[in-house]
């Protein structure tokens, strides 16, 4: 079993460091990698397409951020779906326990699920195996 | 024969011209009075000259005589002179020959023509000495009786010694040869005198002496001319001694003529008068057959007259034998009547022709005529034309015989009164058509006589006075009234007025008449008799009256006077229609009215009434005063009056909606504003039902409600829950804020925390207690911000003061100042220095700043920051607005966003996403607020309106 790429967009410094270290703990992961927002996640992935580099397999996202929100990254994503020849996991992680998030979340076909935050170790293993 | 004839022309001529025969008696009496006058004028005339002639001989006679005398003197005292030639005893001699004779008044002896000797001396002493053959005027004369050696009178001439005279000289020859002269001077008027020319009647004649100058050949006159009487007549004779002539002159031609024309005047009145007596007397028989003639020409003419009056009469008239009864002659008109002809009727009696029914009355009148009872007679009778047709006349019949006379013929004459007669049936018919009507008629009516009431009230002065002076007699005068009451004579009653009154006949009627004359229908009665004083000819009123029942009943009365009975009113119908019932009816519908009317009034909205097609108001119930303010009456007066009391902005859609509703036949329900009387806006719900009147629809009906006080709660209702909205949306947004902001803190907390838990080394532990530090001051800042966003909305400590906008404005650019530098901004500032703003200080330097630094902050790298401030009103709000051209923010994305906490749009390190919201929430708790227009990498626009 190969170890999967995950990417972290979070605009949390503090939130980014702490996922981080649990994904690190759960050791099921080889590559973590961090962006501040949407924008950033959304570049580093055309980046990453042009470069013929290896994709996440799995992308923690979270909702509010500023220049480039998570919806906002989704629908870029979309766009960018033909380019796309494997299958990236995504999951809301997010502080909001507003019903209409969850709900918005469902439409997404590439969301797999909504992390409420604080994400645990426990939450990191499932989404891990959830293939 | 025939002369005869011609004699008997000529008298007849003469008898028929008695004018012309008249004027030539007077001619031919006036020639015979001419000729006699000129005869008798002619021996006057001779007799005239014959006097004048004597007269005038005795007066030359007279002077020859004194001439004579002369002579004898000048003879005597020539025999004086001696033989010597020398005179002797001159002046003794002379002295009795001047003595003697009375015509000479001097004597002289001229010896050799030299004037040596006069007597008397005294008074012709101027002659003396003078040489007359050698005088001028002298010496032809005193030489030519030389020659003659006669007697020569000289002169008459002006006198040396004075005076006019003549001179006779005699030549005194002695032994033949001339001595000189023996002369006498006569003074001229001594001559006339002693010749009796002064004692010719001066009035009738006039004497003139006169002589032809021996050297001038001219007729000189020597007593004064009175008048030129060359053309009267007179007479000459002359003197040859002294060449001398005397003239008679008769002075008065016309005393001539005096004598004549009186005769001859009177002679010509005698011709005139017998003229006249002539012509009188053959003009009267001219006259009379004159007279004979016009009569006979009038007789003739009335005879034409009497023939066409008969034959063309318009009545039929006829000649009747009185004894048998035959026609004799008969006009047009009468033949016309009956159908026959003239010939026909000749053959016929005029019994033949009568209808049979009044032949007998015809008869027996035609008999009194004959015997003379009486003089003619007139009555209607029939006739039976010849088509068998009865025709009525009137005929008249006069006998043609004199009373004592024995009866002949009379005369008829026949009037056609067929139509009078057809007339008269109709009137009959009428007459009963009427009586019929009147008795049977349902309306119970009276015939009356009010002409006592009429004379009663002429007697009481009251005709043709003023209305209310009549009243107020007859209200004032009861007694005077119910005089007049029982004058009105009751002439018939129908039956239906029986009934109304409840007796069986009019006797019964007449008996409770007076008793069943009440209150109510003595104001009626008043009525009568003022509209009779007015000369009024109908009446028209509701009274009531009392059956003999004593039951009260409702009566619409008509008086009405008949037609020809408008002075007099002896006929009068009077109706009396019973309208108790129609009354009772009428009260009920009046009642019914009344409640329903009262009803509608209680009802707290405005019931109403249009018209389908103009809306305008047939109706309105006086709520309407009471709501809006106007009257019924207002509203009612003008067609238009709702459609232009609507509130300006909703009439047009009101009118409109009306329209299409209406055509639609749809009953409608709807709100709108409407313009009070006191000029304040009131909301009315309209309730419209259309009415449809035969499944037509006819008009329309609502009810109004004032729904002002609704309109204003739901107003507030509205506006209360825009604030509830409001801030539920805030509160909302305050708490998705805090949970967020606060979760997003605690669960990293609780993720440090759980990393602690699992920390495998110390190293990892105090890792994980740093972060958890700085979670600790986030957290702590964020409360900070909660902490300072809540005191905002909730006020506390929130003074507002008047503040200078401009001054706050430069305060912001100097605490900004190094940033400015650092970017080189420039800032343009277009707000005047004096605008004072009611703020709170702290808020607005806070605001100033957030919005200016935040330009400066998302300026635009690739060009200079330029940000520009200006004040302006919009809205009636003061505007103070903020632009800049730097990165600028999608608003497609981030409209709900921009104000929002923790909401930064950009990586900038230094966005934190909290000025804008703190900026809204502190323009908010002013009042205010804030717009945003933004297009991206153009720049941002920031309105802050501040109240």
């Amino acid at each position: 079993m190969t170890k999967k790429k995950i990417w972290v967009i979070d605009d949390d410094a503090i939130y980014q460091i702490i996922v981080t270290k649990i994904i690190q703990k759960t050791n099921l992961f080889s590559v973590t990698s961090s962006f501040y927002d949407g924008k950033d996640g959304i570049e580093a992935l055309i980046h990453a397409i042009e470069n013929k580099e290896p994709l996440p397999d799995i992308i923690l996202l979270d909702i509010n951020m500023p220049v480039m929100d998570g919806w906002e990254f989704m629908e870029e994503m979309e766009k960018l779906k033909p380019l796309i020849n494997q299958h990236i996991a995504v999951y809301i992680s997010s502080s909001s326990i507003a019903i209409e998030d969850k709900n918005k979340s469902k439409t997404y076909a590439s969301i797999l699920g909504y992390l409420s935050k604080p994400i645990t170790k426990n939450d990191i293993e499932l989404i891990a195996s959830n293939d | 024969m025939k002369s005869e004839n011609n004699r008997l022309k000529f008298y007849s001529l003469f008898l028929t011209k008695p004018r012309a025969t008249g004027f030539f008696t007077f001619l031919l009496l006036s020639i015979i009075v001419g000729f006699i006058g000129f005869q008798q004028f002619k021996i006057v005339k001779d007799d005239e000259h014959r006097a004048m002639r004597s007269k005038l001989q005795v007066i030359n006679q007279n002077i020859e005589q004194s001439l004579k005398n002369s002579y004898t003197s000048t003879l005597t005292l020539a025999l004086t002179i001696n033989d010597q030639g020398v005179p002797e005893n001159f002046d003794s001699i002379g002295k009795k020959l001047v003595a003697s004779n009375q015509t000479i008044s001097a004597v002289q002896l001229v010896p050799n023509g030299v004037i040596r000797f006069t007597y008397p001396a005294k008074g012709n002493e101027a002659a003396m000495g003078l040489n007359i053959l050698k005088s001028a005027y002298l010496r032809e004369e005193a030489l030519k009786s030389i020659q003659s050696q006669k007697m020569y009178f000289a002169g008459p001439i002006n006198l040396k010694q004075g005076g006019v005279g003549i001179v006779g000289r005699l030549p005194v020859f002695q032994n033949d040869k001339f001595w000189g002269f023996s002369a006498v001077i006569i003074k001229l008027e001594d001559l006339l005198k002693s010749s009796g020319a002064y004692n010719i009647d001066r009035s009738k004649y006039y004497f003139q002496f006169s002589k032809v100058d021996p050297t001038t050949q001219k007729e000189v006159f020597y007593l004064p001319k009175e008048n030129e009487f060359s053309k009267n007549y007179s007479v000459s004779i002359g003197i040859p001694d002294g060449d001398w002539e005397i003239h008679l002159t008769a002075k008065h031609q016309n005393y001539l003529y005096s004598q004549i024309v009186v005769p001859a005047i009177f002679g010509l009145l005698l011709a005139a008068l017998f003229a006249f007596l002539v012509t009188m007397m053959l003009k009267k028989p001219a006259e009379l057959q004159l007279l004979v003639e016009k009569q006979a020409a009038n007789l003739i003419k009335s005879e034409i007259k009497f023939k066409s009056i008969f034959d063309q009469a318009a009545v039929g008239i006829v000649y009747v034998d009185s004894l048998s009864g035959y026609f004799l002659e008969i006009n047009e008109q009468y033949s016309k009547l009956l159908g026959y002809s003239a010939q026909e009727l000749q053959k016929k009696t005029f019994q033949s022709v009568t209808y049979p029914d009044d032949l007998n009355e015809d008869l027996s009148n035609l008999e009194k005529l004959k015997q003379g009872t009486i003089r003619e007679y007139a009555m209607e009778k029939r006739y039976i034309t010849k088509s068998g047709k009865i025709i009525w006349t009137n005929i008249t019949v006069s006998p043609l015989w004199n009373i004592d006379e024995k009866p002949s013929k009379h005369i008829a004459i026949v009037e056609d009164i067929s139509l009078k007669k057809e007339a008269e049936q109709l009137i009959k018919k009428t007459e009963n058509h009427f009586k019929s009507l009147f008795e049977d008629s349902p309306l119970p009516l009276r015939e009356e006589d009010f002409s006592k009431v009429k004379s009663y009230l002429k007697e009481l002065n009251l005709m043709n006075l003023k209305k209310e002076t009549v009243e107020h007699y007859l209200l004032s005068n009861p007694k005077e009234t119910n005089k007049l009451h029982s004058l009105i004579k009751l002439v018939n009653v129908n039956k239906a007025c029986l009934k109304l009154y409840k007796v069986n006949s009019k006797e019964e009627l007449l008996k409770v008449k007076s008793e069943l004359f009440n209150r109510s229908s003595y104001e009626g009665f008043t009525k009568q008799l003022i509209a009779i004083t007015q000369n009024h000819e109908k009446v028209v009123l509701d009274t009531i009256i009392k059956n003999s029942k004593e039951e009260l009943r409702f009566i619409n009365l008509r008086w009405n006077v008949i037609r020809g009975y408008e002075t007099s009113l002896d006929r009068i119908i009077v109706s009396n229609e019973d309208i108790t019932e129609r009354k009772t009816a009428e009260k009920i519908i009046i009642d019914s009215q009344t409640r329903t009317e009262s009803l509608i009034n209680t009802i707290d909205g405005i019931v109403w009434e249009c018209d389908i097609e103009n809306f305008s108001f047939s109706f309105i119930s006086k709520k309407v005063e009471n709501i809006l303010g106007y009257t019924d009456e207002e509203w009612l007066a003008s067609p238009t009056f709702w459609a232009d009391h609507i509130y300006h902005e909703d009439q047009e859609s009101v009118i409109n909606y009306c329209v299409l509703k209406t055509s639609q036949n749809l009953n409608h329900d709807f709100e709108y504003r409407m313009i009070a009387k006191n000029g304040s806006v009131i909301w009315l719900r309209d309730i419209v039902t259309i009415v449809f009147k035969n499944d037509k629809p006819s008009g329309l009906r609502g009810i109004m409600i004032d729904i002002t006080k609704n309109k204003e709660a739901e107003k507030d209702l509205k506006n209360s829950f825009n604030l509830v909205t409001e801030q539920n949306k805030r509160l909302l947004n305050f708490s998705y804020i805090v949970s967020h902001n606060l979760r997003s803190h605690t669960s990293n907390i609780s993720s440090i925390m759980s990393l602690i838990e699992t920390s495998e080394s110390e190293e990892e532990k105090n890792e994980m207690l740093l972060l958890l530090k700085s979670v600790s001051n986030s957290l702590n800042e964020t409360m900070l911000h909660l902490n300072e966003v809540i005191n905002i909305r909730n006020n506390i400590g929130l003074v507002s003061e008047s503040l200078n906008l401009k001054n706050y404005l430069e305060a912001t650019q100097n605490v900004l100042s190094e940033q400015i530098i650092a970017k080189q901004v420039t800032i343009m500032t277009n707000v005047p220095s004096d605008v004072m703003v009611n703020y709170n200080p702290a808020y607005l330097e806070s605001i100033l700043h957030n919005i200016i630094s935040n330009s400066i902050r998302y300026s635009h790298p690739d060009r200079e920051p330029l940000i520009g401030i200006k004040w302006l009103i919009e809205d009636e709000m003061n505007v103070l607005q903020i632009s800049d051209n730097g990165i600028g923010i999608d608003l497609v994305k981030n409209a709900d966003k921009i104000f929002g906490m923790y909401k930064t749009f950009s990586n900038n390190p230094e966005s934190k996403g909290i000025g804008l919201f703190i900026t809204k929430n502190q323009i908010d708790a002013m009042n205010g607020n804030i717009t945003v227009e933004s297009k991206l990498n153009i720049g941002t626009i920031f309105k802050i309106y501040i109240r």
